[in-house]
């Protein structure tokens, strides 16, 4: 019998602590914890893509995962929702605790895991199916009873594209552009009343004003779900997130590369006075 | 080792940075210039402190055109981003300090014929040789990245205050002399002028210790 994933937010005192990587002086108010990971390391058969990261995510926020590639934030985002699972030879160690429940236990079911926790991907990936079959696809699966058109209108809505698509609901998604097709991907997330979305640099293949959509949207997304979102754009780091989490990369001896978390503190700091050379180095172009 | 991955960036900031030492090189010598003036009645000094103000004002205006292309192409962050904060900063002080100078070397050409009186002309020299290592203080330490120097900048802005709060009493003394008093009230001014100078001097430190440390700083300054 899978353990329920009930939200059972879990009030943590922000901790005073002079180590920037693991928890953040940040000026933000104190928002109760719904990830606790702790001494994370993540491998890849024997490849070490991630080690020793702790990291609170905060609830009702956005938090930012930057770093130069290779530094490991991909692979730390898949680890919120057991997307790591699905790689052949992934190997997880540490704490990963959501609202207090270790999602690597072994009685955790991995699908409710990405129900309550959903992801949007880098590039747009509606199902081949009409835009309505696309929202309602993961509720049936998870044996939704409620009213189907009214969960479409209120996902599409929520997602800032119900005005755009009501008259052609039964159109192919692939029909809609590159910015229709993403707010589609997040309204299909949000379509399973989750109360996470992980955002893997969801604007990299979208246009200028398809990005600001989706900044706008993401910011309105927060007063109801937490947001983690990877991005390789540092002023979209800085525009939309609450906190920011750096992360660069280690290359051993052999030229083997491992990502590791260097800071961790709300946005304003990270990106006017960040407290490590490291960082500073990296948001302001001077590394490699 | 890092290497810039910005170097077209970080050349114009530090372009920027030049352009602005620069200008703080020419407001410093303009003060000198002014306060000699006063002394010397020195007409042609007159003629070059407003000269040398004109170059500062363009000056001021090229380093608001450059800081605003940079903020819009390059969008700064880190220290870089404190770095365009203080020039900023930086730019208006220097302008104004420029101002001042010019405001001093104005009453020095336009009190030229009137009698002096000697204890209120040494006064105003003191100021002035107060005041000018106070802007080379405050300059050096925003070159050096100096936040621990720049701390000394309010205990030299003490005996300035004190001088300029003591110019009235001489200014009295001067009551039974018309054309005299004409000229002690404009060194008033001239007081007024240095005091301003040397405050700001010490807003130059404050923007020191904000480039290093990222806090907002206000100097504890001499209220006496």
């Amino acid at each position: 019998m899978p353990t329920r994933l009930e939200p059972a937010p879990v009030m943590v005192e922000r901790m005073v602590s002079s180590d920037p990587a693991s928890s953040p002086s940040t000026s933000l108010e104190s928002a109760p914890v719904i990830f606790d990971i702790r001494g994370l390391n993540v491998y890849y058969r024997d490849f070490h893509a991630v080690a020793d990261t702790d990291l609170d995510i905060h609830q009702n926020e956005i938090t930012a995962l930057i770093g130069p590639s290779g530094c490991g934030k991909s692979t730390v985002l898949r680890c919120f929702n057991r997307m790591n699972d699905l790689i052949d030879g992934a190997r997880v160690e540490g704490r990963v605790l959501y609202h207090g429940i270790d999602l690597y236990g072994p009685a955790v079911d991995a699908v409710e895991v990405r129900r309550r926790i959903g992801m949007v991907f880098q590039k747009p990936n509606p199902f081949p199916k009409s835009i309505y079959d696309n929202i309602v696809f993961g509720p049936k699966v998870a044996g939704w009873k409620g009213n189907l058109d009214d969960l479409v209108e209120e996902s599409l809505r929520r997602a800032a594209l119900w005005d755009e698509v009501k008259d052609k609901l039964e159109s192919s998604a692939l029909d809609l552009s590159g910015g229709q097709q993403q707010r589609l991907c997040i309204a299909r997330a949000i379509a399973t009343s989750p109360d996470v979305v992980l955002m893997d640099e969801p604007c990299s293949a979208l246009d200028p004003i398809a990005t600001y959509r989706i900044e706008t949207l993401m910011r309105e997304l927060k007063e109801r779900y937490t947001i983690v979102v990877v991005t390789h754009n540092m002023q979209q780091a800085a525009r939309v997130s609450d906190r920011t989490a750096f992360f660069s990369v280690d290359v051993g001896t052999q030229g083997q590369r491992t990502g590791r978390l260097v800071e961790y503190d709300s946005t304003d700091q990270v990106f006017t006075a960040p407290s490590l050379k490291e960082t500073e180095d990296y948001i302001t172009g001077r590394f490699g | 080792m890092t290497t810039d991955q910005r170097p077209d960036f970080h050349a114009a900031l530090n372009s920027l940075e030049e352009t602005t030492m620069d200008m703080a090189d020419r407001v410093e010598k303009m003060v000198g210039m002014a306060v000699r003036s006063l002394v010397t009645s020195d007409n042609s000094l007159v003629t070059e402190v407003i000269s040398s103000d004109d170059k500062v004002d363009e000056l001021y205006m090229d380093i608001r055109s450059r800081w605003m292309q940079i903020m819009a192409r390059q969008q700064p962050m880190g220290r870089d981003l404190r770095m365009m904060a203080a020039i900023l900063e930086l730019n208006n002080t220097l302008e104004r300090m420029g101002d001042q100078a010019v405001n001093i070397a104005r009453i020095a050409r336009a009190t030229a014929g009137l009698p002096r009186e000697e204890t209120i002309l040494a006064k105003l020299v003191e100021m002035g040789d107060l005041v000018k290592p106070m802007i080379r203080t405050s300059i050096d330490c925003f070159v050096r990245r100096d936040a621990d120097e720049c701390l000394l900048l309010p205990a030299m802005d003490v005996p300035v205050d004190v001088l300029n709060r003591g110019m009235w009493k001489h200014v009295v003394e001067c009551g039974h002399d018309q054309p005299l008093l004409e000229w002690a009230t404009r060194m008033v001014l001239v007081s007024r002028a240095l005091e301003r100078v040397g405050d700001q001097a010490v807003d130059i430190g404050e923007q020191v210790a904000f480039l290093m440390t990222g806090d907002h700083h206000e100097f504890t300054r001499y209220t006496g």
